[in-house]
C-alpha cells in the first residue's frame, strides 16, 4: 500500500518534470529530424530518420560560427573584467573601513536592481559619441552595467562568509593585507569566484537588448541577436535549423550543467535569494 | 622578551566604547590573563595589541617601541585565535611554516623548524593532513605550533582552550604553563574562565564593561578583590554579598543588615557610614555555633566537600562550604559564624570599592593557591 | 580625547580605496553618468537619427501622463508581472515541495527543472514559437487531438491568447528560481519541528500550514520582491515573443521605451518613460533594500 502510493507519487512528480522539460526535448528532436518529417501529421515523437544535416548547414552555410566566436569573446572578456574588478571591490567593501563604504554598498545593490532600458539610451549616445558602437568592445562596456553590480553583490556575500580570523592570522604571521588576500582569502574565495564567473558568463551569453541596440553588423553580432536575425530574415522559416542553432547555443550551458552545477546552486544561495 | 604597556588606550566602535582608558603594564616574561565576562572588551584589547584593531586614542608599547603605527607582522607577536584560524587549504606543515615563509626563511630551514615544532607538540604524524581532517584538540595544537615556530617576543592567546572538552582543557592548561616556563616569553592570555586565569597566570587583569577592574596576582585577586564586581566574579561558589549599612561607634565599624549585625575589621579612610556591602567567602562561614541564625535551604554534595545555602532571617542567602562528612538536612535551623577577620566591606553600587585596610586580611586558605614562584631572572640567565 | 587615526589605519583605508577605485570608475562612467543623463534627456526632445534636440522642460512628462500609450503599457506591465509572478510562485513552491521528497533520480529532476531558467531567452522563445506554430506546432496538434479545440489556435496573434501565452512562457522560464530558493530554505527547516508536530497529532496538511509556510515566509517575501522587480523590467521575453502585439496589447513599459527610442526616434520621450518606470520600481527596490539591510543588521 505504502509502496503503491510512493510509486504513484513518483510517477506524478516525474510527469510534471518531463512536462517542464518537454520544450527542450522537442528542441533536440526537431533539430535531428529531416525536413520532410517535420511536417508529418501526426508528428513523430522520436525521429524516424536521424540527421545532422541541419547542424552541418548551420555551421557551413550561415554566420553561426562567427556569432558563436563573437559570443565567446564577448562573454569571456566581460567575465574576466567584471570578476577581476568585483573581487578586489568586494574585498574592499567587506574588509576595509573608509568613508562612503556603506553608501557604495547601497549603490551596488540599487544598480543590481536597475532596469537596462533606463541606461540604454544614454549608453547608446555615449558609445556612439566615443565612436566605438558596433564593436564587441562596446558590448563589453555595456554588459558591465549589469554584470558588475551582480558580481559585486555575489562576491560580497561570499567574501563575508570567510572568517575574518583567517585574514587576521595571516597578518599576525607577517603577511601584508594584499599578501593575506593572495595567500589566504583568494583560495577560500575560489568556489565563490567560479560561481560568480559562471553566472556572469551565462548572463552575458544570454543578453539580448544591448546587443540589439548597440550592434548591427554581422561581424560583431553575438549569438542572441544573430540567431534571432536568422529567424526574421529568412524567407521561409527553417525550424530544424533554428532548433539546431538553439541547441548549439545552449552547449556552454549544458557543459556547465553537466560538470559544475553545484557552483550554480551555490551562487543562488549567495546572491539572489539571501540578498 | 619584552614588556607590554597600554597607556590610556581607548577603543570606540562608532558611539560605543569597547575599551575605556586602559592603563596596563605587563612585565617581561610575565603570563598575564585578561579575565572578564563575555563582551567586556578582552578580545578588542588583544586585537589592538596585535595591530588588528586600532586604538581610538592612547599608546601601546611592546618592548621599547610604540607600536601604534606598526603592522601586525612588524610587531614580533604571535597570536592564537579562539577559532584557531587554521588555513583550510594548507597542510598542517604548511600552516605551521607559513609565518616563517612570510619572513623569508629558506625552505630547508623552514622544514627543520616545522619538524622541531611538530615534535614538541606531537604533531609529526599529522604534518601532511589538512586541518579539517584533525580533531579539535589537534587543531588547537597546530594553532599553537604556528605561533611557537617563530619564537616571537609576545604571545597573544584568545580563549585558546574554550572549544576543547573539559578533560583536554585541563591537560592543555598544564602544557601551556609548562611551555611558558620553558620559553620565558611574555604571554597575554584572554579568557572568561576564572579557573584558567587563576591557575595559569602570574597576574590577572580583571575587566568589565571595557574597564580594568583589578590587576594583581591570582591570590590577591581572590583574597583582596578590588571592588564588588571582582569579588562577585572570582571564586566558585561565589562570595556571598549582602547589602546593608555601615555605622561607626567609637572607632569600631559595624555592618548591619536585616537579621545580621557584625563588627568588621579596620577600614580605609574612604569608608563612610551609610549603605555598604558585606562579602563573605563560603569557606569563611562556619556552621554550628555563632550569633547568626539561619535555615539550611540547599545542600550540594560535590564529593570532597558540601556546598550549603543558608537562608538568613532577613531574607538574605548565604553560601557556606564544609568538608564532606558534615551535612545537614533541608529546613534545619543552624547557628552560624561569619569570620569577621575575613569579611570584606565594599562601598555601595555594583562597582563599590573594597574598604578593608589591605594588610589586615589574613593569608588565604583556599584550594586556589597557584604558588608559582618563578625564578625569572635565573631562568633568563640559563638561556 | 579623539586624535588622528594611526598611520597604519590610514594606510589600510588608502589601500581599501585603491581596491574599490576601478569599481567606482566603471560605475561612474557606465551607470551613474548614464542614469543622470537619462533624467536630463527626459527634458529634451531628441531626434534619434541626428541626435539633435531642444529643451522642452516637463512637456514630455505631461504628454506621457495624457497619452493612452503609457497607461496601456503600465496596465500590461502589471498584468504580466502579477500573472507571471503568481504562476511562478504556485508552480515554484509546489515543485520545491515535490523535489524536497525523496523522488527517484532527484538530482536529474532538479537539473531538468533548473534548465529553463538558465537558457537564453532567445532559445526559449524560438522553442516556444515552434511549439506554438499554427500549422505544425505540437501544442495545437495535442489540443486538437484531445478535443479541446477544433481548429488550430493562434497563440500569439490574438488577444487574450497572446498575453496568456507570454505569461505562461514567463512562468515556465522563471519558476525554477522560486524552486531553488524555496528548496534551499526547506532543507534548512529542522526535522525536529516536524517530529514534534507529528507527536502532537498534526496531519500533513496541518504540518504544511503550521510549520512549512511560516518557515518559508521570509524567503518568500524576498523572492516576491526580487521576482517582481525582475519581471517588471523584463524586455527580451515579451519583445521576442510578441513584439508588444497584437496591436499594443502586450506592450509593457520596457518595450514602450525601446519603441519610442529606436522605432519612433524620440529619445527624450523614451527617457521620460524610462524615468517614470524607474520611479515606479523604486518603491519595490526600497522595500527590498530595506529588508536586506535589516537582515545584515541582525
Ligand atoms: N568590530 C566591532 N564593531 C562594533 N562593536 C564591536 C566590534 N568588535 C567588538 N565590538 C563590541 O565591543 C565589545 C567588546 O567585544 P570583545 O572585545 O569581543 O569582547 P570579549 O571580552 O567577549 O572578547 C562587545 O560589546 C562587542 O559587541
Ligand atoms: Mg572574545
Amino acid at each position: 500500500m505504502l509502496t503503491f502510493r510512493k510509486i504513484l507519487f513518483n510517477l506524478m512528480a516525474w510527469s510534471i518534470v518531463l512536462a517542464v522539460a518537454f520544450p527542450l526535448f522537442w528542441m533536440l528532436v526537431t533539430s535531428v529530424k529531416p525536413g520532410f518529417e517535420l511536417f508529418r501529421r501526426p508528428p513523430t515523437i522520436l525521429p524516424e530518420t536521424w540527421t545532422f544535416e541541419h547542424y552541418w548547414k548551420l555551421l557551413s552555410e550561415t554566420n553561426f560560427l562567427i556569432y558563436f566566436r563573437n559570443s565567446i569573446i564577448l562573454s569571456s572578456a566581460t567575465t574576466l573584467v567584471v570578476v577581476a574588478v568585483a573581487t578586489l571591490g568586494a574585498f574592499s567593501l567587506v574588509r576595509f573601513k573608509y568613508r562612503g563604504r556603506e553608501s557604495l554598498a547601497f549603490l551596488v545593490l540599487f544598480t543590481y536592481l536597475l532596469p537596462s532600458v533606463v541606461l540604454i539610451i544614454p549608453l547608446y549616445l555615449l558609445l556612439v559619441g566615443l565612436g566605438v558602437s558596433n564593436t564587441i568592445f562596446s558590448l563589453v562596456i555595456a554588459y558591465t552595467t549589469f554584470a558588475l553590480p551582480y558580481a559585486l553583490w555575489l562576491l560580497r556575500s561570499f567574501m563575508a562568509g570567510i572568517p575574518e580570523d583567517l585574514e587576521s592570522a595571516a597578518l599576525c604571521d607577517g603577511a601584508t593585507r594584499m599578501g593575506a588576500f593572495r595567500d589566504v582569502i583568494l583560495p577560500q574565495l575560489l568556489p565563490g569566484i567560479i560561481s560568480t564567473a559562471l553566472f556572469t558568463f551565462i548572463l552575458s551569453w544570454n543578453e539580448y537588448l544591448y546587443a540589439l541596440v548597440l550592434v548591427n553588423s554581422d561581424s560583431s553580432r553575438p549569438l542572441t541577436t544573430g540567431v534571432m536575425n536568422m529567424l526574421i530574415s529568412s524567407f521561409n522559416i527553417e525550424w530544424s535549423l533554428l532548433m539546431a542553432a538553439s541547441v548549439m547555443m545552449s552547449v556552454p550551458l549544458i557543459i556547465v550543467f553537466a560538470f559544475l552545477q553545484s557552483y550554480l546552486t551555490r551562487g543562488f544561495g549567495a546572491g539572489g535569494v539571501k540578498g | 622578551m619584552a614588556e607590554v604597556v597600554f597607556s590610556k588606550v581607548q577603543k570606540k566602535f562608532g558611539a560605543f566604547t569597547a575599551v575605556h582608558g586602559l592603563d596596563l603594564s605587563i612585565a617581561e616574561g610575565e603570563f598575564v590573563s585578561l579575565l572578564g565576562p563575555s563582551g567586556c572588551g578582552k578580545t578588542t584589547t588583544l586585537r589592538m595589541l596585535a595591530g588588528l584593531e586600532f586604538p581610538s586614542s592612547g599608546d601601546i608599547q611592546i618592548g621599547d617601541r610604540v607600536v601604534n603605527d606598526l603592522a601586525p607582522g612588524q610587531r614580533d607577536i604571535a597570536m592564537v585565535f579562539q577559532s584557531y584560524a587554521l588555513y583550510p587549504h594548507l597542510t598542517v606543515g604548511d600552516n605551521i611554516g607559513y609565518p616563517l615563509k612570510k619572513r623569508g626563511v629558506g625552505k630547508a630551514e623552514r622544514l627543520a623548524a616545522v619538524a622541531k615544532t611538530a615534535e614538541l607538540l606531537q604533531l609529526t604524524e599529522l604534518l601532511k593532513r589538512k586541518p579539517r581532517q584533525l580533531s579539535g584538540g589537534q587543531q588547537q595544537r597546530v594553532a599553537l605550533g604556528r605561533a611557537l615556530v617563530r619564537d616571537p617576543q609576545v604571545f597573544l592567546l584568545d580563549e585558546p582552550l574554550s572549544n576543547l572538552d573539559a578533560k583536554l582543557r585541563g591537560y592543555m592548561r598544564v602544557e601551556l604553563v609548562e611551555l611558558h616556563r620553558r620559553l620565558g616569553r611574555t604571554m597575554v592570555y584572554v579568557t572568561h574562565d576564572q579557573l584558567e586565569a587563576m591557575t595559569m597566570s602570574d597576574r590577572i587583569a580583571v575587566m568589565e564593561g571595557g574597564k580594568l577592574q583589578q590587576f594583581a596576582p591570582p591570590a590577591q585577586v581572590y583574597a583582596e578583590p578590588a571592588n564588588r564586581f571582582v569579588a562577585s566574579f572570582i571564586g566558585t561558589p561565589g562570595m556571598t554579598l549582602i547589602d546593608g549599612d555601615l555605622s561607626q561607634t567609637g572607632g569600631v565599624w559595624t555592618f548591619n543588615a536585616p537579621g545580621l549585625s557584625m563588627p568588621v575589621g579596620p577600614l580605609t579612610d574612604e569608608a563612610t557610614a551609610g549603605p555598604a556591602c558585606l562579602g563573605v567567602r563560603p569557606e569563611h562561614v562556619s556552621i554550628g555555633t555563632g550569633p547568626v541564625q539561619g535555615v539550611i535551604q540547599v545542600v550540594e554534595k560535590t564529593g570532597h566537600e558540601n556546598i550549603v545555602i543558608i537562608g538568613l532571617e532577613g531574607g538574605h542567602r548565604l553560601t557556606g562550604r564544609v568538608p564532606a562528612p558534615q551535612s545537614w538536612s533541608i529546613g534545619e535551623s543552624v547557628q552560624l559564624t561569619l569570620e569577621a577577620e575575613h569579611a570584606h566591606i565594599f562601598g555601595a553600587g555594583p562597582h563599590g570599592a573594597r574598604l578593608n585596610r589591605p594588610h589586615e586580611t589574613a593569608p588565604l586558605k583556599t584550594k586556589h593557591n597557584p604558588d608559582k614562584t618563578k625564578p625569572k631572572l635565573q631562568k633568563a640567565a640559563n638561556e | 580625547m579623539s586624535r588622528q587615526k594611526t598611520l597604519l589605519e590610514r594606510r589600510y583605508a588608502a589601500l581599501g580605496l585603491t581596491l574599490i577605485a576601478p569599481t567606482v570608475l566603471i560605475f561612474s562612467a557606465v551607470i551613474v553618468y548614464p542614469l543622470f543623463s537619462a533624467i536630463y534627456l527626459s527634458f529634451y526632445n531628441v531626434f534619434t537619427p541626428t541626435l539633435e534636440g531642444e529643451w522642452v522642460g516637463l512637456s514630455n512628462y505631461a504628454e506621457l501622463l495624457q497619452s493612452g500609450k503609457f497607461w496601456n503599457a503600465l496596465k500590461n506591465t502589471l498584468i504580466w508581472t502579477i500573472g507571471s509572478l503568481s504562476l511562478q510562485l504556485i508552480f515554484g513552491i509546489g515543485m520545491a515541495l515535490v523535489l524536497h521528497q525523496n523522488i527517484w533520480f532527484r538530482s536529474l529532476a532538479r537539473s531538468l527543472i533548473l534548465f529553463p531558467y538558465f537558457i537564453s531567452t532567445v532559445v526559449a522563445v524560438l522553442v516556444w514559437k515552434w511549439l506554438f506554430n499554427d500549422l505544425y506546432g505540437i501544442l495545437n496538434h495535442l489540443l486538437m487531438k484531445v478535443g479541446i479545440i477544433d481548429f488550430p489556435m493562434d497563440f500569439l496573434g490574438t488577444m487574450p491568447n497572446a498575453m496568456i501565452s507570454v505569461i505562461m512562457v514567463g512562468a515556465w522560464k522563471y519558476f525554477p528560481f522560486v524552486v531553488i530558493a524555496v528548496l534551499a530554505r526547506l532543507q534548512s527547516i529542522p526535522d525536529a519541528l516536524y517530529e514534534a508536530a507529528k507527536i502532537d497529532g498534526a496531519g500533513p496538511i496541518a504540518r504544511f500550514f503550521d510549520i512549512t509556510l511560516p518557515q518559508l515566509r521570509d524567503v518568500l517575501v524576498v523572492i516576491v520582491m526580487l521576482r517582481a522587480i525582475w519581471d517588471f523590467k523584463e524586455f527580451d521575453l515579451i519583445f521576442l515573443l510578441t513584439g508588444g502585439g497584437p496591436l499594443n496589447d502586450t506592450q509593457t513599459l520596457p518595450l514602450l521605451v525601446y519603441q519610442e527610442a529606436f522605432a519612433l526616434n524620440d529619445m527624450g520621450m523614451a527617457s521620460a518613460y524610462a524615468v517614470v518606470m524607474m520611479l515606479i520600481m523604486l518603491v519595490f527596490m526600497i522595500v527590498y533594500i530595506r529588508r536586506t539591510k535589516d537582515d545584515e543588521g541582525s
